[in-house]
Parts: structure tokens; sequence; C-alpha cells
């Protein structure tokens, strides 16, 4: 059986999303991190856009992104609302895993490549 | 008046008595709840993991009765609670009433899903749980020939209310449709009429709500997987490699979405001549087991290949409704497996908070 989350904290600390995993693990994902990782199709296949640049009035901004909601998707993945309007990605537990970006897990991965 | 004897006695006496299933006393098990004892009278109350056959039930609570007799216990009555119901392992708002869901899956049609789903909903219906039957094969519907009856799902207060057969709430595509209509969709539709047999069917309590899936892993599959979290999957396949490879598609599925194999069924086992009793392996015999072991998955049992099987199904009367009949008891046997693996299978959701 794949490892799965326990908890999933939509506003942990400083605007994280953090999983808490049943093997103990602890992962913080910062909201934009996550977003541009989203793997549906429509993100998967157009162009990563540079980052939109923050003028001096946050009125005329996007807004700050953030999660409004997220649903558990049978037993093996996370559907996160993003506040920009999309929705469509389903973030497979295991995705989630290999994207803690933790020093831990970034060590281990660059040891497996 | 002799010496009274004490409750912790009765407990000592209890662990000489084994459960056969398990090959372990009924004490270390934690099956025995509570033993009370005043002057007169012995309560000794049992609680089962699952619920066994109620042959298997009495002949526990006789050796129960026995092994507290033997100390000298006074008038031993023995209680024997049997869940109806599996764990809390599906959590789900569209079936808030289902205890657990389980899918009849295969990679190859052809191999008897719908049939081993018929008799095992009527099999643990036999044991004692409240079992609905979910024919999602919306292409090919066949649950409701082999259930039989005549009924139809009526509304009521905005929900369908699913025709009971056997003692088994059903739903089916068949219901709804003339004998001549094909159903000619395309995912979408699919997608939301597994939906609705979830959501807009009033299920009520049931302990096994059995799920009969099409062959192969596509748009229902993934549906069903991601609309609710299935307690388990139980894989149905013929002995033979052809069948078995296939098998091992689902099985694939089944793990990427971290949905627990409950076991491994082998249909079409062998056939025995009812003119001369000799038995023919006619697809091979023993492949599925072998697959299991090697994949470390439960192997469940396996059904015979049995014209009595076919004819029965076409009469709408599962065999897994006779008595005294070896067909039956195989069902029953590979329902009280099944049991036993959705008693172990309660897995946790993640809470999102």
């Amino acid at each position: 059986m794949a490892l799965a989350p326990r908890t999933i904290r939509l506003h942990g600390e400083g605007d994280d999303l953090v999983i808490e995993w049943v093997d103990g693990h602890r992962s913080a994902y910062s909201y934009q991190y996550l977003r541009d990782r989203c793997p549906c199709a429509t993100c998967l296949d157009k162009e990563p856009e540079p980052p939109s640049e923050a003028g001096p009035l946050p009125m005329f901004g996007a807004g700050k992104l953030k999660p409004l909601k997220a649903e558990i998707v049978g037993r093996y993945a996370l559907q996160i609302f993003w506040s920009d309007g999309h929705s469509a990605g389903i973030y497979t537990f295991d995705y989630l895993r290999d994207l803690c970006p933790c020093d831990d897990c970034e060590a281990a991965g660059e040891n497996v490549m | 008046m002799g010496k009274r004897v004490s409750p912790q006695e009765v407990l000592e006496a209890l662990r000489g008595v084994e459960d056969a299933a398990q090959r372990k006393d009924i004490v270390s098990l934690g099956y025995v709840k509570n033993v009370e004892v005043s002057s007169d009278h012995t309560v000794i109350v049992i609680e089962l993991k699952t619920s066994g056959s109620p042959k298997a039930n009495s002949q526990l609570a006789a050796a129960v009765r026995k092994a507290a007799e033997a100390i000298g216990a006074p008038k031993v009555e023995v209680e024997i609670a049997t869940p109806s119901a599996a764990p809390p392992g599906s959590q789900s708002k569209l079936i808030p009433g289902v205890k657990a869901t389980i899918a009849v899956a295969s990679g190859k049609g052809g191999v008897g899903k719908s049939t081993v789903a018929a008799n095992l909903a009527v099999a643990l219906h036999r044991q004692g749980a409240k079992v609905g039957l979910m024919d999602t094969d919306v292409y090919g519907p066949s649950v409701p020939a082999l259930m039989g009856g005549k009924q139809e799902p009526r509304i009521v207060e905005g929900k369908l209310e699913p025709p009971v057969e056997w003692g088994i709430k059903i739903i089916s595509m068949g219901y709804f449709l003339p004998q001549d209509e094909a159903v000619i969709w395309r995912g979408p539709m699919l997608h939301k009429t597994v939906q609705q047999f979830l959501g807009d069917v009033n299920w009520g309590e049931l302990d096994y709500l059995v799920m009969d899936l099409p062959p192969g892993t596509g748009d229902i599959q993934l549906s069903l997987s991601q609309t609710i979290p299935l307690t388990g999957a139980v894989i149905v396949s013929t002995p033979q490699d052809l069948a078995l490879d296939v098998a091992w598609k689902a099985i694939a599925m089944f793990r990427k979405l971290n949905i627990p194999i409950l076991g491994i069924v082998e249909n079409m086992s062998y056939y025995v001549c009812p003119h001369c009793g000799v038995r023919e392996d006619i697809f091979g015999h023993g492949g599925a087991k072998e697959a299991a072991d090697r994949l470390e998955i439960p192997f469940l049992g396996e059904i015979p290949l049995d014209p009595k099987i076919r004819i029965q199904s076409d009469a709408g009367r599962p065999v897994a409704l006779d008595l005294n009949s070896p067909l039956a008891d195989a069902y029953l046997a590979v329902a009280k497996a099944l049991a036993e693996q959705v008693s172990q299978a309660g897995e946790h959701v993640p809470q999102i908070i």
C-alpha cells in the first residue's frame, strides 16, 4: 500500500500547505510551489509563465494565491481548489510525497538521480 | 453448595477454546467481552470480529459452554454477538450508511464476474449482513437477470428506492432500459451514472455494498475509485494464464489508486462430470492461487464450473441460496474469507484541516 497522509492542513504555518504522513514524515509546501506543479493536462501542456511582476498597488495584482478548499479523491489523491479558479489538478499522494521540498527528501531525490 | 467459580477462572478455562478459522484461542483474540458469574448463573458474552456462519457460531457457543461447565460454572449462558458489520472503513458523504464498499473486478470479460458478485452478495447476506448490490456495468448489465424478480426502482422522496431481491438491495442500468436498447455513451455520462448510483439511491444502512464492475481498467473503474474511498477490491479470474495476465492489470490499477486488494477468487476452477464424477481441470487449476501467493494477495477460494450455476443464474436464483449444496458452500466460504479481509482492511482516510 502506498504511503498516505494522516492529516492535511491547508493553512499551516506561514502560508504553507502542511501534510503529516502516516509514517511520521512532515511536508510543508508553499502554495505557489504546488500551483506551479499542477499535474492536470492543461498545466502540463502550457509553457511556464514568467512570474507576474508585483506592482506597487496590490489591488491591481491577481491577489495572493491560496487554496480555497481541498477534497480527498477516492483514497489516493488530493484535489485543490485554488483562489485563481483552477481546480483540475489531481495530486496523487505519491506525487505529493515526491514533491516534498524538505532537505532530507531533496537530498534523497538527488542521490537517486 | 460448593466453591463459587470466579470470572477469572472461567476466562482461564476459555483459553482452551479455539477459533477454528484463526487457529488461536478466543481469549487472546479478544473475543470474550464479558464474563459474569452469580451463585446460580453464568453469562459469557463473545463478540466476534466477523459474522461467521450460523453453524460455526453455534459450534463455538457449544464449545464455550462446555469449557465453562467443565470447571463447574453454574447454568452457563453464552451470547454470541456478531458485528453486523465491517469496520468503518468507507467514509463517504454520498453513502453515509454504508460500512464497506467492495468492488468485484477482473481484467478480462467472461470470467463470471457478475455471477460471482451476485452470489457473494447472497452469501454475505446469508451470514447475517445487510447487503446491497450495485451493477456498474452500464453497457452490459446482467445483475437484474441473475437476481431475478420483476420489480423496478421507484422514486420515493426524491431518491431511487432500489428493488430488493433475495433480501438484497439492487441497482442496475438494466432496470432503466428496454431489453433491446443499448447504452452508447462516452465517459462523462458513465461518470454521472456512477455518481447517481451512489448518491441518488436510497441504500440506507448496509454492512456491505458489493459492486459489480465491467471488465477492464477504464472510465467506470476510475470514476468509482475517485468518487468514494472504496474499502477494497476482489479480483475474479479463471485459472488459465491468459486471464491471469490481464487480471494483473486490474490489480496494478487498484494499487495505483491506493485501494486494498481484498483477494482473488478463482472461478470455473474445475469441472466435475455429472455422469462419471471425474474431475476435469478445463482451464488448468490453481493458477489464481499461485498468482495470489506470488503477488502476496489473499486467496479467497475457488468456485467450480458447474452447469447448475448457469441454469440457476439464468433462472434468477443464485446458487448461493441453496441449502446443502457444495456450490453454495463454496460461495459461503469465499464470503467468510472476504468478511475477514474486510474487517482487517479498515483503513484511515486522511483528514483535511
